[in-house]
């Protein structure tokens, strides 16, 4: 066990949750998905960061475990944002000039 | 932060609530007022603390001279060399401790108090080499601790009053953090939400955006700040529950592995062996998690040996020690717990330290303490990127609004010019010179100061921008200062894997690239938050603003 998957399940919990988002299917999706696929990644999402906490509880513990989980959701929420300013940038770019 | 015009005019409070209307824009008035006073003192207390997550590293960094350590070194037998090192230095001290060295720590710091004329407390102190037992002989220097003590005490004034206004701080930051999420209505809406080029709407999902996903932590390390100096802040509990030196003394055990000393017998006695102890509590709890060694009145009969366990793995910073007889190494007691409050506090104590992490937790801790750094950064250019659009004139502002922008470009791009410097003068100032480390540290505030007359002489741009590159040159230079001032240069550090110096060289070329795209940035936008006409502009946007809002 390493801080490898526990990172990786995080940031594709934030990136379900971003898909889950008015605005992130706006703009990603030029269209709103049907209620059933955004209630879908909402689970997903929340289900794969609830399996990041459970993995790092079951390798350190409570106490390191949760401290450790809440440094990599924050790390994992602001890398995810990130990629969506980057790509936001992208195709803002794009299209105009 | 709080933006009235944008946070209360969309949605009505519900009907029948007369109450309701008020409040989130008397929470967005507090936290903008609240966070701006004080706003400079958290900025350099949260970067200075960032830093210091890595003091050691930070602290072997500034003493090249000393070698990299490749392997912690077998505690006990350290422990040993430096014990009979103190002995000889400290005689008839009525009390000494050593901190062993660690994965992050090649030196042994120690600490003595001297026997002096009674009533009198002196102290004495020096870094050893593990290796030897000898005093270090490397260059005089605080190391990363300046910048960890600057955090919580300042400097240039008692460490009471320091204390205080830390203090003070904190407690606004705990009503900044509250009255921001109360203002702050759609957390979970907006959580992905950043508008790019939108003046001030950008601004405020940035400041949005490191507040919320570093929340748990930023609510946490105030907190828990605070809770670190309770008992200086609200003494009064403990006035009245503790009353005797005999509970006075169960209180101290509770809180920290430095036993204290009682009544030497007059009687001498040399100490046990001290690398016996520690192999003892090695067995316990592994064989470089060991801490620190405390004596009292060695070489007298009545000496005790505290050994106490080290804080690798551990989220609490409750002591946790082992006591020996001192003349007979007779294991006395072994304090492994303590009660339920005292847990609370060294639990809190712990993660507000962090010292239990691992070399990734403690990079989770610096990003995300760096994200709080850049919370209150962009929380204060806020309140002038707010304000700048309302100006009558733009090019007369008002005293209060110049004052604000030319402290904010002080307090944010001069401080890091400032600990850049810190490090400059580590490696240039000569060796030898009296008053060293003091110097260094004058060197740092004498820059400080500079910058703020370099920000209020200087038009607010010109001064943004001219501050950023300076601290964007600095921290580029440094490693290749390094490379001329010292045997240890980044390629030789990559060759042996010393990461100490390999990681300091390239987190400053980061830190270096990060100053010079906030450089570069500032040069460019600056057009679009200054318009020359202001009438023509200021329309627009207001509708970029509403805009954004849809």
């Amino acid at each position: 066990m390493s801080h490898l998957p526990p990172l990786l399940l995080a940031l594709a919990g934030f990136t379900a949750l971003a898909f889950a988002t008015d605005r992130q299917q706006h703009d990603l999706l030029g269209r709103p998905l049907p209620p059933s696929a955004t209630r879908a990644l909402r689970i997903a999402g929340a289900a794969a960061l609830l399996l990041a906490l459970g993995a790092l509880v079951a390798w350190k513990g409570w106490g390191l475990g949760l401290v450790m989980f809440s440094g990599h959701a924050s790390l994992a929420a602001g890398v995810v944002l990130g990629a969506l300013i980057l790509r936001a940038r992208a195709a803002a770019r794009a299209p105009k000039r | 932060m709080g933006n009235p015009r944008v946070k209360t005019d969309r949605k009505p409070p519900p009907a029948g609530r007369p109450a309701a209307p008020g409040i989130r824009q008397s929470m967005s008035g507090l936290h903008t007022w609240v966070g701006l006073l004080l706003g400079w003192v958290l900025y350099a207390m949260f970067l200075t603390g960032t830093v210091a997550y890595f003091k050691d590293e930070l602290s072997q960094w500034m003493r090249p001279e000393l070698p990299h350590q490749t392997e912690v070194p077998d505690q006990a037998l350290v422990a040993q060399r430096v014990a009979d090192a103190l002995v000889a230095i400290a005689p008839g001290s009525p009390q000494w401790s050593l901190r062993l060295p660690d994965a992050r720590n090649n030196s042994v710091y120690a600490f003595w108090r001297t026997a002096a004329a009674p009533g009198q407390r002196g102290f004495g102190e020096a870094s050893f080499d593990p290796a030897t037992g000898r005093k270090v002989t490397s260059r005089e220097t605080m190391g990363g601790d300046f910048f960890y003590r600057f955090h919580f005490q300042f400097h240039y004034m008692p460490v009471i009053w320091g204390r205080w206004i830390a203090g003070v701080a904190a407690m606004f930051m705990l009503v900044a953090i509250v009255s921001g999420v109360i203002t702050h209505k759609k957390i979970f809406v907006d959580f992905f939400t950043f508008r790019w080029g939108k003046g001030q709407r950008s601004w405020l999902d940035a400041h949005n955006a490191l507040s919320v996903f570093g929340l748990p932590f930023h609510a946490m390390i105030t907190y828990s700040g605070l809770v670190t100096l309770m008992a200086l802040y609200m003494p009064w509990g403990e006035q009245a529950a503790i009353r005797t030196p005999a509970e006075r003394q169960q209180l101290t055990a509770e809180l920290s592995a430095f036993i204290q000393p009682g009544k030497p017998s007059g009687e001498t006695a040399p100490l046990a062996s001290i690398e016996d102890m520690v192999r003892h509590a090695q067995e316990r709890w592994g064989r470089d998690n060991v801490g620190r060694v405390t004596v009292t009145h060695a070489g007298d009969a009545a000496a005790r040996v505290a050994v106490a366990r080290g804080e690798a793995g551990r989220v609490s910073m409750s002591p946790q020690y082992m006591e020996f007889e001192g003349p007979t190494g007779r294991l006395l007691a072994v304090h492994e717990g303590v009660g339920a409050a005292a847990e609370t506090r060294g639990v809190l104590y712990a993660l507000h330290l962090g010292r239990f992490s691992d070399s990734v937790t403690r990079w989770l801790y610096f990003l995300v303490s760096l994200a709080g750094t850049a919370m209150v950064g962009t929380g204060l250019v806020m309140w002038t990127v707010k304000r700048r659009q309302k100006l009558a004139d733009p090019e007369r502002p008002h005293v209060g609004f110049r004052l604000v922008e030319r402290l904010n470009i002080a307090g944010i791009a001069g401080l890091s010019i400032a600990m850049a410097a810190f490090l400059w003068a580590n490696r240039l100032l000569p060796q030898g010179m009296a008053d060293r480390a003091s110097w260094e540290i004058h060197g740092f505030f004498i820059v400080w100061a500079l910058t703020l007359a370099h920000a209020a002489l200087r038009p607010a741009r010109t001064a943004w921008i001219e501050q950023l590159w300076t601290a964007a040159a600095l921290l580029a230079l440094l490693p290749v200062l390094n490379a001329a001032t010292t045997r240890r240069p980044l390629w030789h550090s990559l060759a042996e894997g010393d990461w100490v110096f390999a990681g300091t060289d390239l987190l400053c070329w980061g830190l270096a690239g990060l100053h010079a795209v906030l450089a570069i940035r500032t040069a460019r936008h600056q057009p679009r938050l200054r318009p020359a006409r202001k009438p023509d502009r200021d329309p627009m946007a207001g509708a970029a603003l509403r805009k954004g809002e849809a």
